[in-house]
Order: structure tokens, then C-alpha cells, then sequence
């Protein structure tokens, strides 16, 4: 896998950054190949990616209220992973660690047949059965990651699938894992850019859009597809549930900063790639200074919490102690 | 099988895990037939991954002070899971009141944050105390196999505290959930009666955590309450149904999860206890929504396909009557001057005979007095409602769509009053003489 010694190795938080700035120049000056990348470097170039695919697809689904959907779909991904591996492979013995055995194409199509089949089912029970439809959402989930709970338990005799699924093992990132989620961001960046104003104007005046001739339902699968697709190429990274956080987090916390849509966009780009670099700087000292590996999705996940408490507080516009400072400076000045 | 299926209440390393998930399980449905009327059932799926953090916080604090199996564990865990979660729910709850943001997007934000910082915590004591890690995980996918008799205490006297609770506020509770305003209106502290659900909801969720497990409470919640709703309106029915699906969903599961590995011969797997519950509680759920005597799928299915037919039949009738009550029985001829597809033909032809409503003779089809009656008074409410539309202000042309639509859905009621309202006419819009009653 990685030849070298990493040379993240026994790096504090600070001597992270100046490594990592040398090795980007050594890589921009064609020093280094890509073959040479660190483990950490992987990392942090899956979470980027990562990061540029969920943006605008958490931005439609926050403002579509789809997020719970989304949701559900992150759940039942596992049955289809495992569906998929119990068809594609077998005969492998069950022990080893799943990424290595599903190729990324085999990945792909089993996660848009799960959204396929979860859209499908949660509408089903809609309108045929005339449930209502938090009911129906979460009665799907819960009833298809069982199920794929189950087939792993029942043929790998343990549930090391399921949880590395829900957990992710970025320690296990490849760069091949990283081609996957590669894809998936360049793909998902080209459809939002050529797509976008069918997706701002069906999010914000869904009537008008249809009336102009947007394919509503469309989108709506399309954003679905991506949301499975994203979550899948996460799974290594992050795993399937935290996926959500990458999905919602960013345009709640661009939310506190601005209200304009360029900028929103723009924020969730870079503060969560910023906040998932210095995640990773700071696993790699814990690991380091105090010899304790954290989980880094569980670490980036707490930071994206951090992130948003200190701009619920700080913010320039809304936060509770700027408006309370400003407060002060209004009445002391009477 | 039935000796042992008795074994699982006698056997003393059986008994507990199976009365005490039977006791959960009956708490978390009962509560969640609150949560479904109140239209707010992903609630349970955060608070359920919200209290991860305070599962693992409790097992660390659980084991530093106490013995692993000791009761004041469980209380251990079960308080800090109770508390992460009720933290979860208050910033939920100050997400969407002080920051507006949208409540599912506040749901899914708390539910994967708490979730990820659980990930955190449990990461650090995997490597360093693989025990603790391992009754971590237990809790994730729900393990009852380790339970032991003083646990079912707890668990007992918490199930009792929940439906205590129930009874004593069943009346605040009928008229919050189903006419909230009325409630208001009348004087009722609606605010403290939502409060008391939300209490609830938080110790449904908690109580039913080691059973069915972080990921899948959500469901163990919705299920069981839905199948009630498939079969009863009454709220006290809607409690009880839940109950006992519940009860069976936990007890059944239990048993596959002992029994599975075996039928797959594979030996002695430890099969977690919370999908296997929450596949029987969905099995129930699905056959209510099949076979619900009202509500159900495969009777509203038959409804509309025994409508359809009564409107062909209908249709055939009314097409006899207007050609003078027979008709030369020639398969071409039906075929293109009724619409008449070819294999319905028969069936329809069988059950008009069958009804006495036509008679076949030498090959022509003729109507019978009964037949004829019932044609009439198709053709009759057809001519009326025409008529109705017409006087609305409706344009001729446009009424007949809506009139082919309406003769079979009229009852005699709404004839009787249309014949008062438009004062016993004679003819249609069309010209056309309306058949008059015996």
C-alpha cells in the first residue's frame, strides 16, 4: 500500500502543516508522484473531495426538505453493499475487510439500485397506502438496514461489515478509494454547474420551475442518485452515517454567516474542507503527543460541531455574542 | 418447537433477555403510538443516535465504579444515555425555535453530530479497553443475551412508570393529540402535556436501547404503531394493539435470533437481537397494511376492482336500454360499438345473466324487466346531474364526462334531493326524456 515511512510520523499539529506544505510544493514542483502520497495525504484529499461533492448536494437537500431521505437512504446503502457482495463475491472468504474485494463500479450500481428501490418503497407506501411519510421513511429504513444486518451476521459470521460500514476505517483509505471518491466529486461538481439553475429555481418556486419546463421529478432522482453515490464513496472515509453531517452541516453553518447564494455555496466549499484538514492534523497529533488514535470521521464530526457553535456565538451578523456586544456598544454610547 | 418456545420463560438464562425485551419492546410501542399521532416519528431516530455519546460515557463511567453486570451498570448507562439524548432534543428543539432552521434538517444535523462524537469517544476506549468497547457495540445493533434477572427489574419498574404516566394523562392526552386548538380553547396546559410526551419519547427510546439497538429504535417505535393504526381508531385500541405487537415483535425476535443460526447451521453466532426484532415487528406492520379489514391494501385493491366491474356492468346495461333492449349477440358488432374488449366479455356477460339482469336467446341479448328497471335509472341520474351541472351554469358540451362519472355513484338520497332541487323535470340538457321512477 504505502511504501514509504509516512512522513506525517511522530508530526505534532503544527509540524503537520509545514510538512504538508513542503510535500505540496515538492508535488506542484513535480518532485512527487502520485503514487508517492501519504496515507494522511490520502485522507485529506478523499475528505476535499468529499467535501465538493456534499456541498451542493446538502445545500438542495437542506432546502428541500429532503434531508431526512437522504437519511434513510444513508441507512439502507448497507444493504445494498452487502447485497452486492454476497453476488459479486461469494466465495471469498468473509474475514477480510470489505473495500478491497467491491470494485468501485460494483459499488456504484448497488447504491443507485438502493435508492432506487428505498424511493420506491417510501413511495409506495405514500400514496398506495396512504401512510404518512415520516412514518413511511423511517419504517423502510429501519426494515432494509435490518435486513442487511442480518445477511451480514448470517454469512460473515460477525458484524465487522456493518460497523466499518456505519463507521468508516479512513486508516484503510487507499488511493484507489480515493479515484472512487474522485469520481463521484468531479462528476457530481459538472452536473450541479450545468444543472444549477434547475435546482435553484425548482428548490425556491418549484410551481414556476415546472411551469417553465424544468423536469421536476427528474432532479429530484438525480439529487437521490448523487446523495447514494456520495454516501457510498464515503463509506471508506467517513462511513454512511456521517456522510449526513458532510450533507447538512455546511449550509446550516453558511447559513449563520450569510443569507446570499453565491456566497453560501461558497462557504460550504471551503469551511468544510478547512475544518477537515485540520481534523485530520489534529488525529495525527493526538496519535502523536498523547498515543491515542480517535476515530478521524468521529474527530472531523465533532469539529463540524465545534465549527457550528462557535459561529452560532461569533458570528458577524447573527451570533448571540456579537449581537450582545453590539447591544452593549449601542447603549453605552447614548 | 413448542416445549422450547415455553423454555424461554422458565430457562433461567433465557427468561430475562426475553421478558425484559418483551417489557421493552411494549414500552417503546406503546409511547410510539403518541409519537406517530403527533407526526413526529424521526424524532425517535435521533434521540436515538443522540444518546450514543451518553451509551458510551455511561459504559466508561458503568465500569470504572461498578461491576459489569451489576444493576447500577444499567442504571448507568441508562442515565447518561438519558441525559445526551434529552441534551440532543433541547438543541434540537433551540435549532428550530431561535436559529429557524428547518426541523428535519435539525434532525438529521444533532442525530449524525451526537453520532459522530459517540464515534469519537468509542474510538478512544477501543484499543486501550476492548471489554468496554465491545458492550458499546452491543448497544448499537441491540444484544439482550447478557442480561440477567435484576436487570428485568429495572426494566419492569421503568415500564410501569411509562404506563402509569399514560393512563393518568389519557384524557390530556386524547385531546392534544387529536385537536390541539380545542385543547388550548378549553384551558389545558397544552404546553405541559407536550412537555410530558416529550419525556416520554426520550425514555422509550432509552429503555428500548439495549434491546433493539441505536440504529434501529426508530423503527421499533413506528412499526408497531402503525400496524394499530391499519387496525383500530380508537386511541385505548391503538394502545393495546401496539402493545401486544410489540410484546409478540420482542419475543419472536428473540427467538430467531437464538434459533436462526442454528437453521443456517452456523453454529453459534451471536445474532444481535435488535433487526431480528424490528423484521418481526415490520412483518406485522405489513400484514396490517395488507390485510386490514378496513384500511388495507389488498381490500381497497378489491373495492376498486369490484367498482370498475359494477361500472362496466353499468355501462352495458345503459347501452342495451338505448338500443331498444336487444341487441344481436356477434363479437365484432360488441366489440366496436360499446368498447367492449374481447375477454371481459364473457365474464361481464356471465354476471349480468347471473344477476337476471339479461337473457341470451338465439343470439341476441336481451334485457330483462330488471334489467331494464336498473338501466333507467342509470340513464336517469346521468339525465339529472346533466341537468344539475346545466343549471350551475355549466356549458352542454362539457357536463356528459362528469355525468358518465357521477351515475354510478349517486344514491337515491342525493337523487331524491336533486329530483326537488330541479322540481321534477322531463327532459335533459340534450333534449333527451329523463326515465321516469315506479
Amino acid at each position: 500500500m504505502f511504501a514509504v515511512i509516512n512522513p506525517y510520523r511522530d508530526a505534532d499539529f503544527f509540524d503537520f502543516f509545514s510538512v504538508l506544505a513542503q510535500r505540496f510544493f515538492q508535488g506542484i514542483t513535480g518532485q512527487i508522484r502520485f503514487q508517492d502520497l501519504a496515507s494522511d495525504e490520502v485522507q485529506i484529499l478523499s475528505l476535499l473531495c468529499l467535501c465538493i461533492a456534499s456541498a451542493p448536494l446538502g445545500f438542495f437537500l437542506v432546502y428541500r426538505k429532503m434531508t431526512m431521505m437522504a437519511n434513510a437512504l444513508c441507512h439502507t446503502i448497507l444493504l445494498g453493499m452487502v447485497v452486492a457482495f454476497l453476488i459479486t463475491r461469494p466465495s471469498v472468504s468473509m474475514t477480510i475487510s470489505s473495500g478491497a474485494i467491491l470494485s468501485p463500479y460494483t459499488l456504484m450500481i448497488a447504491s443507485l439500485i438502493t435508492a432506487i428501490i428505498t424511493t420506491f418503497l417510501i413511495q409506495l407506501l405514500v400514496q398506495k397506502a396512504r401512510v404518512q411519510e415520516d412514518a413511511s421513511i423511517g419504517i423502510v429504513f429501519t426494515t432494509l438496514f435490518a435486513l442487511g444486518v442480518v445477511l451480514v451476521t448470517l454469512y460473515t459470521k460477525n458484524l465487522h461489515l456493518a460497523s466499518e460500514a456505519i463507521m468508516g476505517n479512513i486508516d484503510a483509505l487507499d488511493k484507489d478509494d480515493l479515484v472512487l471518491v474522485g469520481g463521484v466529486a468531479l462528476f457530481s461538481s459538472l452536473s450541479f454547474t450545468v444543472f444549477f439553475r434547475g435546482f435553484r429555481l425548482s428548490t425556491f418556486d418549484p410551481l414556476f420551475s415546472s411551469a417553465v419546463g424544468w423536469p421536476i421529478s427528474f432532479l429530484s432522482y438525480m439529487l437521490m442518485a448523487f446523495t447514494a453515490a456520495t454516501s457510498i464513496a464515503a463509506f471508506r472515509a467517513v462511513g454512511v452515517l456521517l456522510v449526513l453531517t458532510f450533507f447538512v452541516a455546511p449550509s446550516l453553518m453558511a447559513r449563520l454567516i450569510t443569507f446570499r447564494l453565491r456566497p453560501m455555496l461558497l462557504l460550504s466549499f471551503v469551511l468544510p474542507g478547512v475544518i477537515s484538514t485540520i481534523a485530520i492534523a489534529l488525529s495525527r497529533h493526538l496519535l502523536t503527543v498523547y498515543n491515542a488514535p480517535v476515530s478521524t470521521s468521529g474527530l472531523v464530526v465533532s469539529l463540524f460541531g465545534l465549527c457550528y457553535l462557535i459561529l452560532v456565538l461569533f458570528s458577524p451578523y447573527r451570533g448571540a455574542v456579537t449581537l450582545y456586544i453590539k447591544k452593549k456598544m449601542a447603549l453605552s454610547k447614548q | 418447537m413448542s416445549g422450547s418456545l415455553l423454555s424461554f420463560f422458565t430457562d433461567p438464562v433465557l427468561r430475562a433477555p426475553t421478558i425484559g425485551s418483551i417489557l421493552m419492546c411494549i414500552t417503546s410501542s406503546m409511547v410510539g403510538v403518541i409519537v406517530l399521532l403527533r407526526k413526529r416519528s424521526l424524532i425517535g431516530e435521533s434521540l436515538s443516535h443522540a444518546s450514543y455519546p451518553g451509551i458510551v460515557l455511561g459504559v466508561i463511567i458503568g465500569s470504572i465504579f461498578f461491576s459489569p453486570y451489576s444493576s447500577y451498570f444499567s442504571l448507568s448507562v441508562l442515565f447518561f444515555a438519558g441525559l445526551s439524548s434529552l441534551i440532543g432534543l433541547f438543541l434540537i428543539e433551540g435549532l428550530e425555535k431561535r436559529l429557524r432552521v428547518r426541523d428535519d434538517a435539525a434532525l438529521c444535523f444533532i442525530l449524525s453530530l451526537f453520532f459522530g462524537v459517540g464515534i469519537l469517544l468509542a474510538s478512544r476506549i477501543q484499543t486501550t479497553h476492548a471489554l468496554w468497547y465491545r458492550q458499546v457495540q452491543s448497544f448499537l445493533y441491540g444484544q439482550t443475551a447478557t442480561m440477567l434477572d435484576m436487570h428485568v427489574y429495572i426494566y419492569l419498574a421503568l415500564f410501569i412508570i411509562t404506563l402509569l404516566a399514560i393512563l393518568y394523562f389519557r384524557k390530556e392526552l386524547q385531546i392534544v393529540l387529536f385537536d390541539r386548538n380545542f385543547g388550548k380553547s378549553i384551558g389545558l396546559s397544552v404546553k405541559k402535556v407536550e412537555l410530558v410526551t416529550t419525556i416520554l419519547t426520550v425514555m422509550a427510546v432509552v429503555i428500548g436501547l439495549r434491546c433493539v439497538g441505536v440504529v434501529m429504535m426508530a423503527g421499533m417505535l413506528i412499526a408497531p404503531a402503525l400496524s394499530a393504526r391499519f387496525l383500530t381508531k380508537r386511541l385505548s385500541s391503538l394502545f393495546w394493539v401496539a402493545a401486544i405487537v410489540g410484546a409478540l415483535s420482542g419475543f419472536l425476535g428473540n427467538v430467531f435470533s437464538l434459533h436462526l443460526p442454528t437453521l443456517f447451521s452456523l453454529g453459534h453466532v451471536a445474532l444481535p437481537t435488535g433487526p431480528m426484532i424490528l423484521l418481526s415487528a415490520s412483518s406485522f406492520c405489513f400484514a396490517a397494511l395488507l390485510f386490514s379489514p378496513e384500511k388495507g391494501l389488498l381490500k381497497r385493491i378489491c373495492r376498486a376492482y369490484r367498482f370498475r366491474r359494477n361500472c362496466q356492468m353499468d355501462n352495458f346495461l345503459k347501452y342495451l336500454w338505448k338500443e331498444g333492449g336487444r341487441v344481436v349477440a356477434s363479437t365484432p358488432f360488441l366489440s366496436s360499438s360499446c368498447h367492449i374488449i374481447g375477454s371481459s366479455r364473457f365474464s361481464l356477460m356471465h354476471r349480468l345473466k347471473r344477476k337476471g339482469l339479461i337473457l341470451i336467446w338465439e343470439g341476441s341479448i336481451c334485457l330483462t324487466e330488471k334489467g331494464r328497471q336498473k338501466a333507467e335509472r342509470i340513464v336517469r341520474l346521468h339525465r339529472l346531474w346533466e341537468l344539475y351541472l346545466v343549471q350551475l351554469g355549466c356549458s352542454k358540451d362539457k357536463v356528459h364526462a362528469s355525468a358518465e362519472e357521477m351515475e354510478h355513484v349517486l344514491t337515491p338520497e342525493i337523487e331524491a334531493q336533486l329530483m326537488r332541487m330541479l322540481d321534477n323535470p322531463e327532459f335533459d340538457p340534450h333534449n333527451q326524456p329523463i326515465p321516469k321512477t315506479l
